[in-house]
């Protein structure tokens, strides 16, 4: 097998090669070896090398989380508390976050132009509004365009508990595609070949694939037939690798699985870990659940999903502070939009994104503190606003990525990674 | 042994069934295909014979009940279906395009499966369909798919998406029922505007009209139920006019509340006091205090309490009309036209107005507007969907977002095929069976790159990757032999339990409801799957599992909604759905003796015939000279082991994946 595998190493990386050449044309950048990084405006930034982006699908609310109203009619059931910075509050549903608000950094101001799911949160994950004639790629791709591929056998950005319809790659090329794991509890499954697949076998069987399809590919040259392709040798040289454990959960100490909540979110958390500490350079978790547009303060609504939250970053912040990882890694939580402050007639909040909260820790993030604001009624901006663009560029300089730089897609159209985003270099 | 000996040729022809028989047991001796798994077989062959002997206890299943096309209907869709040609020959020259080539017999016939019943073809119906010289054997072929269950299975599974069809609508309601009447609506080919109309007008509950199901999915969200139902019904995105004028298309904020007046009175809940369902007496009340009156445990009346009140909860789940509750502007309304909070009355947002006749739901003037043949997007919208559904793309891209600029690919042809749906009054199998005749469709897939929002001029439809449920239920073609089997359990029996009236109904009764389900429904559960599990997966065709599957399921790695958000699934590859390919159980169990591709092979008297059906089951074609000569090359050095290697080696081509 191994000698195998190295030949078709080689394959891969010929591939690779290809399609790099490939989508240069056009390029004014060339994707460079890890390590030669733009500088950061201002020298600021650059100080994250990987990043853990947590997606709050539904629209989290900002009145019940980090940005409390409290004496307020508009307040609801949500009660404040301290935190470890003397001064700053946030919600009671969040005791754990409390204890660590020292490291974060939370964005009151953040206000974006749609109340749709899926519109506000592919303008979240991608700075661009969501059209039907290009595909914008998510961050990940993005630090992996700039950067190059960081890891060799996995790939540079796994995806946990994501959408279907998830921005991806976008138009990059193929091989920029994140790995998408379904539920985090089962990490990477089918790895396994059953016992009478000797190695020979697979290599005789892949081998096989190639010569069969052969006229069928002749005959479709086109971007999603060699998409496949692609994962074929991708999938091929992951098997073989020794890294394939970082997707298993089961390496972990049950006290370790418990702490982090046996919810597919706290568990999520604790694998983006396992692979940050593996060399996987990007890892996105999705929790759903947020959209709470009845019964807010239902045991099973509110207290229940901010308890998964607060749990489960709760513990992967301490964890990567434990680990010396914090200061390398970047830990982005953020949602589509945010919640109507008026609760309605069902006891919930409706959609609203005229402000909403998101916060960063680690990476260099300066720490224990609020930036911007909404008004009095959480229902405005008051100060600073922050549009998605801008959350993505304040990222993208955290990671040193240089967000003037455009990047052609393979219809000629330039492109940044965070749009026209300004960075919040007070935050960096 | 040398398999020789059975190639004597007319040997076939005069004893077939002993032939095959003959063939099958002495093949079995030399035949091994994986090294061993004696554990698969016997077990399996056990649990058929079992099956013969005793009589097998009825499982209730829920089947749909086809409807058929009509015969006399024919000629006007052939007819139609040269007009469409012309129509988009017209446009060839206009943009001095070359069409592509007529579809070969084998191409035509493995898309137009998974076109209209979302599998590939058995082996048995790729036989049929390649020997037949009936020069009429397409057209007849494309009837029988329309006539088919397949037809229903296929279109639920795409309508669930647009739909977002969750088994849990919300907290109290089950949508078994709803589902089974899009299924049962689709197979008797329900035409659209009944069936969108009674979506949009259903009251009561679920199981007296489970149409209310799609009220229950947005229960609570009347604003977004409106923005769903324009975007799905109307290819029309309203959904920023929500909270502000729309910043790109021409609506209002105002418009948007005009329009979410028709149906904001719509509500999916009553309560105890509503003298509407309960004349005598508050039955919430009756029921709490004979629920106190109930002798139990503390502990047994604390656990009690909660499923107590749920089916109280469950039986008031009624979509309902109240006449007298009035949308208003939001507090925070910003422009002259109005004041913030003023009531809005209810107003279309283009073509003609709605009459509300006085003491009638505001819904049924708004129904009959939405779906009328006045309405300028409404055949226009599912014109253009169905025409997505043949040919990858639409005439008009996307399909839910249209706006009052937006021009057809081909104006014409658009307007035509908008006509002919019209003409149609909605008739989905006929409008298809128009599409699918066309010498357009017949043609072969674009072999180019097809970009996207560059105009497309329907050289032919473009490569498709399978949906996710087209890919699983093609394995499972491959793998079962009767995929068809298991189908989903017929709602009302939970149903007929569930429904009680609850101005007469006893604590105790109401207490004992949650044991009556437990008897009828779920402890028959694992006894009614077990015969179609396999390592864990449920051996059923994609429209018959449930919605959403979990997360790690085939379907989902292959990109099928988690049912959040409209149109939400997705084609795009990644590793794990070839780590799948590679290893996941069902590809191993097309490989077992008992399933359709072992059974299919077995049946060959020669490697030749072998490797001919290995070809006919996956691609639906036979090999060409130069890949059976490949497959021969590894039988006769692998032996029994060969086989698997080819099997294994054809289900994970690309050609396998796409839909040519």
């Amino acid at each position: 097998m191994r000698e195998f595998v190295t030949k078709l190493n080689g394959v891969g990386r010929r591939q690779f090669l290809e399609y790099t050449a490939k989508s240069m044309l056009g390029v004014s950048l060339l994707p460079a070896l890890e390590g030669a990084v733009a500088a950061a405006p201002a020298g600021k930034g650059g100080k994250a090398k990987r990043i853990i982006y947590l997606f709050m699908t539904g629209a989290m609310t900002h009145l019940d989380t980090f940005d409390l109203k409290p004496g307020h009619e508009n307040q609801g059931e949500t009660k404040g508390i301290k935190t470890n910075v003397p001064g700053k509050q946030i919600s009671e549903f969040l005791p754990t976050l409390a204890g660590q608000f020292g490291t974060m950094a939370v964005i009151r101001s953040m206000y974006t132009e749609t109340g749709a799911h899926e519109q506000g949160q592919y303008l979240m994950r991608t700075s661009y509004k969501e059209i039907a004639t290009t595909r914008h790629p998510s961050m990940g791709p993005w630090i992996q365009q700039f950067k190059g591929r960081k890891n060799k056998a996995l790939p540079d950005t796994v995806l946990i508990s994501s959408p279907a319809r998830h921005p991806s790659a976008g138009f990059f090329d193929p091989t920029f595609s994140p790995l998408p794991i379904g539920d985090p509890n089962r990490g990477l499954e089918n790895t396994k070949a059953p016992e009478y697949l000797t190695d020979e076998s697979f290599d005789k069987r892949i081998a096989l694939i190639n010569k069969f399809d052969k006229k069928f590919r002749d005959k479709f040259k086109v971007k999603k037939v060699q998409a496949y392709t692609d994962f074929y040798t991708q999938a091929t040289s992951l098997l073989s690798s020794d890294e394939l454990k970082a997707f298993d959960l089961n390496e972990e100490e049950d006290e370790d699985r418990d702490r982090y909540g046996r919810d597919v979110f706290g568990q999520g958390c604790l694998l983006a870990r396992r692979l940050i500490e593996n060399n996987v350079r990007c890892v996105e978790v999705t929790c759903g659940g947020w959209d709470m547009h009845n019964s807010i303060y239902n045991e099973n609504t509110l207290p229940r999903r901010a308890g998964i939250l607060d749990q489960a970053l709760g513990n992967l912040l301490k964890d990567l502070k434990d680990r010396g990882l914090l200061n390398e890694t970047l830990v982005v939580l953020t949602t589509e939009f945010g919640r109507s402050p008026v609760i309605n007639q069902n006891g919930g909040r409706d959609h609203h994104p005229a402000v909403f909260s998101a916060m960063l820790a680690g990476g260099g993030i300066k720490g224990g503190q609020f930036y911007g604001s909404s008004d009095d009624e959480g229902h405005d901006v008051d100060e600073d606003g922050v549009l998605p663009a801008d959350f993505n560029a304040t990222i993208a300089t955290a990671l040193g990525l240089p967000i003037d730089e455009e990047i052609y897609s393979p219809t000629g159209r330039p492109f940044k990674v965070a749009h026209d985003g300004e960075p919040i270099l007070k935050l960096l | 042994m040398s398999r020789k000996q059975f190639t004597t040729k007319g040997w076939l022809g005069k004893h077939p069934v002993a032939a095959l028989v003959a063939g099958a047991i002495l093949l079995s001796f030399t035949l091994q295909w994986v090294n061993d798994d004696a554990t698969a077989a016997p077990r399996r062959r056990k649990s058929r014979k079992k099956s013969t002997k005793k009589k097998e206890e009825e499982i209730p299943r829920f089947l749909v009940k086809s409807k058929m096309v009509d015969e006399s209907k024919l000629a006007s869709a052939l007819k139609s279906a040269k007009q469409i040609d012309r129509l988009v020959e017209a446009n060839y020259s206009k943009h001095k395009i070359k069409p592509n080539p007529i579809t070969t017999d084998e191409q035509f016939l493995r898309r137009i499966y998974l076109d209209i019943t979302g599998t590939i073809p058995t082996y048995r119906q790729t036989q049929s369909f390649l020997v037949s010289r009936h020069p009429d054997k397409r057209k007849r072929l494309i009837d029988r798919l329309l006539n088919s269950d397949g037809y229903a299975s296929h279109f639920f599974n795409y309508w669930a998406d647009v739909l977002r069809y969750t088994d849990r609508l919300n907290n109290n309601v089950r949508g078994e029922p709803y589902r089974q009447w899009i299924k049962q609506s689709l197979a008797e080919n329900k035409p659209w505007d009944k069936m969108v109309s009674e979506i949009l007008t259903a009251d009561g509950r679920i199981w007296d009209n489970p149409a209310t199901g799609y009220l229950q999915r947005d229960s609570g969200m009347p604003l977004d139920n409106m923005n769903n139902t324009v975007r799905i019904f109307l290819g029309t995105r309203i959904g920023c006019a929500q909270c502000h004028d729309h910043p790109f298309d021409r609506w209002t904020q105002k418009e948007f509340y005009q329009m979410a007046a028709f149906t904001f009175g719509a509500r999916t809940r009553t309560g105890g006091s509503d003298k509407r369902y309960y004349k005598n007496n508050n039955p919430n009340e009756r029921l709490r205090k004979a629920f106190y009156e109930i002798e139990q445990e503390e502990e047994d009346r604390r656990r009690n309490y909660y499923r107590f009140f749920r089916l109280i909860s469950i039986n008031q789940t009624i979509v309902n009309d109240q006449v007298n509750r009035k949308i208003r502007l939001p507090h925070d309304y910003t422009y002259d036209d109005a004041k913030p909070k003023s009531i809005v009355e209810p107003k279309t947002l283009f073509g003609k107005s709605a009459a509300i006749k006085k003491g009638e739901s505001p819904r049924i003037a708004f129904a009959q507007w939405l779906t009328s043949k006045d309405n300028p997007r409404f055949a226009l919208t599912l014109a253009n969907r169905l025409w997505k559904q043949a040919f990858g793309v639409g005439q008009i891209e996307p399909v839910d977002d249209m706006m009052d600029d937006t021009v057809a690919e081909n104006p014409q042809l658009m307007k035509f095929l908008e006509s002919e749906m019209k003409r149609l009054k909605f008739d989905m199998k006929e409008y298809l069976r128009i599409i699918f005749n066309s010498q357009t469709y017949q043609r072969q897939a674009c072999f180019e790159e097809v970009h996207p929002g560059e105009p497309y001029h329907f050289p032919g439809p473009i490569l498709r990757r399978m949906t996710a449920e087209q890919a699983w239920d093609s394995f499972l073609t491959l793998a079962v032999v009767e995929p068809y089997e298991f189908r989903e359990f017929p709602s009302h029996i939970r149903t007929d339990i569930l429904g009680v009236d609850l101005e007469t109904i006893s604590a105790e009764d109401l207490l004992g409801i949650d044991a009556k389900m437990r008897k009828a429904v779920d402890s028959g559960r694992g006894k009614r799957q077990r015969k179609y599990m396999y390592k864990g997966a449920l051996l059923a065709r994609a429209s018959e599992l449930p919605s959403p599957v979990p997360a790690n399921h085939f379907l989902r790695m292959f990109g099928q909604s988690n049912r959040e958000l409209i149109s939400a699934s997705s084609k795009m590859g990644s590793v794990p759905q070839v780590l799948f390919m590679f290893n996941g159980p069902i590809t191993h169990m097309m490989l077992e003796k008992g399933s359709t591709m072992y059974n299919n092979v077995m049946k060959q008297r020669t490697v030749e015939g072998g490797v001919d059906a290995v070809f006919l089951t996956i691609l639906n074609r036979k090999p060409d000279d130069e890949e059976a000569k490949i497959a021969m090359d590894e039988i006769k050095k692998s032996r029994a082991a060969g086989y698997g290697n080819v099997i294994w080696s054809l289900v994970n081509t690309r050609e396998f994946l796409f839909i040519q």
